[in-house]
């Protein structure tokens, strides 16, 4: 696969721009999520109801991002390890993933009137400054990696 | 026949804008101020339209989800344009010519058409959001501008490619 990646003219670049799209997708159900939590999205619906909502399209546009992303990885394995900026986006990315499955997930679930009023807010501000430094991470990796 | 190339020639040898192209930093940071305006932009546009074809937020009401996302929706999409003219005046002579360009062009007008058509009728017409039924015109103009959306994102990433030269 990584050689087929090397050969073709067409087939990196093509990947790289599905995958931004992917990117975009999943960036848009996290955001209209951290809206909801900062009380600025949706406010006729409960938390709730829009993460799980949610949880669908970041299912399948997650799996997007990873099927045109591994690739990418793979056709330039060494060089990737060797970009800080990668090894630096990897890290944000575990990151990210592990806050919005864990407590950005209880939060938006539990029931809205259990949390003071300034954990939603503090929550979904994070998970929309992680999500975000790891988009930002990953374009500059073309520049500076 | 007048040609734009003069112009695109001197916009190019302007000195701002020969600092920035010439930059290890002027370049790269407003194409990732550029991305990340447009990811977030892009995004929320897309939530829009997989509730108007009926794939998320089903059990929200439309216009409640359009009215709530909308001043986000602005307020990310000022700054993608301000960057992306930003961008083109950095190094016009390299764009003006690209297929992929050209084509981005193209689909942002008909995404913005779409859009416009939307907000000046479906969504004025009478009673359109208690409906919980999404109407088949809403139904096509969200179909549409996914569609368009997806498309202007690839066309764009594709632009450093020149592929038809």
């Amino acid at each position: 696969m990584s050689q087929a990646f090397r050969d073709s003219t067409y087939l990196f670049p093509v990947t790289q721009a599905l995958h931004i799209l992917a990117v975009t997708v999943f960036v848009g159900a996290i955001v209209i999520g951290d809206l909801r939590l900062l009380g600025w999205g949706p406010v006729g619906q409960s938390r709730a109801s829009i993460a799980r909502s949610a949880q669908r399209i970041l299912f399948w546009a997650g799996l997007a991002v990873l099927v045109t992303g591994i690739p990418q990885f793979t056709t330039n394995a060494l060089t990737y390890q060797r970009s800080w900026l990668f090894v630096f986006k990897m890290y944000l990315l575990a990151a990210a993933l592990l806050f919005t499955a864990t407590v950005r997930h209880r939060v938006a679930v539990a029931d809205e009137g259990r949390l003071a009023s300034w954990v939603p807010r503090v929550v979904g501000a994070v998970s929309l400054a992680l999500w975000m430094c790891v988009t930002i991470s990953g374009r500059l990796i073309t520049y500076y990696g | 026949m007048l040609s734009i190339v003069p112009t695109f020639a001197w916009l190019e040898g302007l000195a701002w804008t020969t600092a920035l192209r010439e930059s290890p930093f002027g370049y790269p940071l407003i194409e990732t101020s550029h991305v990340a305006c447009i990811v977030l932009f892009a995004g929320l546009v897309i939530m829009m339209d997989l509730r108007l074809v009926g794939l998320a937020f089903t059990n929200a009401p439309l216009a409640q989800i359009q009215r709530r996302l909308f001043p986000w929706q602005m307020a990310t999409f000022v700054p993608s344009t301000a960057t992306g003219i930003l961008l083109f005046c950095v190094d016009p002579l390299r764009y003006y010519r690209n297929v992929f360009f050209l084509a981005k062009l193209v689909l942002l007008a008909l995404a913005g058409l779409n859009a416009l058509a939307f907000h000046l009728k479906t969504y004025r017409s009478e009673g359109w959001d208690e409906d919980p039924q999404v109407t088949a015109t809403a139904w096509l103009a969200g179909a549409a501008s996914l569609l368009l959306w997806s498309v202007t994102i690839v066309a764009s990433r594709l632009i450093p490619n020149d592929w038809f030269k």
